[in-house]
């Protein structure tokens, strides 16, 4: 290794992004400061043992070095489980799960999220589930249930007041998706 | 008795024979369904809370006040939808702030969350309201010796503090089994018991990745249990297991195939059930495991 490429691999701590670690205190992560780095969260984690660049102990590492862009640009905060183990295992109750789901929470604000999750956030919108597949009427036919589950997808009532609810929460002041109300 | 079913996305929409399997089960074991009328998802993980707490809370509130209302308890066989709904229930019991601004978004449509109906997982509800017992009691088919491996699922365990029914230790499961035994089954134990599925976010986002969880898994219940069955708690686990083998065989990752059923289905056949009607989607082939319970 070449001189010039071991000072690249260092991490310059002075460039560090400090708003961040507010920004995930303010966006559910409020028990950030207290990880101490133990990483049992880490001997828990399935992303760990798939192989994911991030976990949740680098990623609270990672939040309080404030590497805002090494977070943003890598994929592993989406294909967290939510499984809560780290949570259920922290001595420290830092809720590590939380402090992802906090890092999505930045990224969303960032418009940094992947297609999946707007589809799902659109599909929410407009039937009221974030997974809906169209052709379903005739599989659920197959098994003897009517087309439609008892959801807002057979109520459109029902559909109107959660559409009405979601434009009063901060998705619609995001604007990732369409959400005008009907008619207008 | 009676208790709100919540059905979810992929149970309603990919595993319809899992909902019919509940609809089934519960009255037949004399506890009758609500169909909450109007629910909406959970919401899943990667929408709203992927936005935001309050936005989580509300949509999550939104369905706990259809069951409050009624004054019914909630039950799911979706793992997501029972971690959902609990943890967003945790969150308004235990913040009043969270509370009050969920509040105030939801008076403007004549709702209020309160905070008085449970959300409780399909197996663990009849386990603590009726109990194994009265399980046996009840089964026209017993499963007879029946080799099973287990699959509890993440979101059935962790974490404890938000659920309302608990496990004595959840890093070591034992509801399911007991549930199981109940039926007839002789339930083995392997390493990777509690491992996650690789279902869910880490399927949609690497799939690689996760199809390399669920071969672990898979190898590992091969090799310590050599199950007739896989039997989840989950209907997430339940549909990575059942459709991840194909492609783990089509790359030569495992050369054998193991049926996947979730405990809602087996009990369904337990008690008499239509079996194309409560299985009748499986990918894996459950046709000889219908033969040896039902004859």
């Amino acid at each position: 290794m070449t001189n010039e490429q071991a000072v690249a691999d260092i991490i310059n701590l002075s460039e560090g992004d400090s708003s961040l670690a507010n920004e995930i205190r303010e966006l559910g992560g409020e028990e950030l400061l207290e990880c101490i780095q133990c990483a049992k969260c880490a001997a828990a984690c399935p992303l760990a043992l798939a192989g994911f660049s991030f976990f949740n102990k680098r990623v609270i590492q990672a939040v309080l070095m404030g590497l805002r862009d090494a977070l943003l640009d890598d994929s592993s905060i989406w294909a967290c489980q939510s499984c809560n183990r780290c949570t259920e295992i922290c001595p420290r109750e830092v809720n590590p799960f939380e402090i992802i789901q906090a890092m999505r929470r930045v990224a969303i604000r960032e418009f940094a999220l992947p297609t999946l999750s707007i589809e799902g956030l659109k599909s929410l919108y407009d039937t009221g589930h974030a997974v809906y597949l169209a052709g379903a009427g005739n599989t659920r036919n197959k098994v003897g249930l009517p087309e439609k589950p008892p959801s807002t997808v057979a109520n459109p009532e029902a559909l109107k007041e959660l559409q009405a609810i979601l434009r009063k929460t901060a998705l619609a002041e995001l604007g990732i998706i369409p959400m005008e109300e009907p008619g207008v | 008795m009676k208790v709100g079913f919540f059905v979810g996305c992929n149970t309603a929409f990919n595993r319809p024979d899992l909902e019919q399997a509940v609809r089934y089960a519960f009255p037949a074991l004399g506890i009758e369904l609500d169909n909450l009328e109007g629910q909406s998802c959970c919401p899943s993980w990667g929408t709203m809370p992927s936005v935001d707490v309050v936005g989580w809370c509300v949509v999550g509130a939104r369905n706990h006040t259809i069951a409050e209302e009624k004054g019914l308890d909630i039950v799911t066989v979706c793992g997501s939808c029972y971690g959902s709904l609990a943890e967003s229930k945790y969150k308004m019991d235990t913040h009043p702030e969270i509370k009050e601004q969920v509040n105030n978004i939801l008076k403007d449509f004549g709702r209020e969350y309160k905070g008085t109906s449970n959300v409780r997982l399909t197996f663990y509800y009849l386990y603590h309201e009726l109990g194994p017992d009265k399980i046996k009691e009840a089964i026209k088919y017993k499963l007879d010796g029946l080799k099973v491996a287990l699959q509890p699922g993440c979101h059935t365990l962790w974490p404890s503090k938000v659920y309302y029914d608990k496990e004595e230790d959840p890093f070591h499961p034992r509801v399911l089994k007991e549930m199981c035994e109940a039926l007839g089954a002789t339930v083995g134990h392997y390493t990777r018991l509690i491992d996650c599925c690789g279902m869910g976010a880490m399927r949609s986002t690497d799939m690689e990745k996760s199809l390399k969880l669920v071969e672990r898994k898979l190898l590992s219940m091969k090799s310590e249990v050599n199950p007739d069955l896989i039997v989840t708690g989950c209907s997430s686990c339940l549909i990575q297991l059942d459709t991840a083998q194909e492609f783990l065989r089509n790359s030569k990752k495992i050369n054998f195939e193991i049926p996947v059923l979730h405990y809602m289905q087996v009990l369904a056949l337990c008690l008499g059930a239509d079996p194309e009607k409560v299985t009748g989607l499986a990918k894996t082939n459950v046709k000889p495991i219908i033969e040896r319970i039902v004859g």
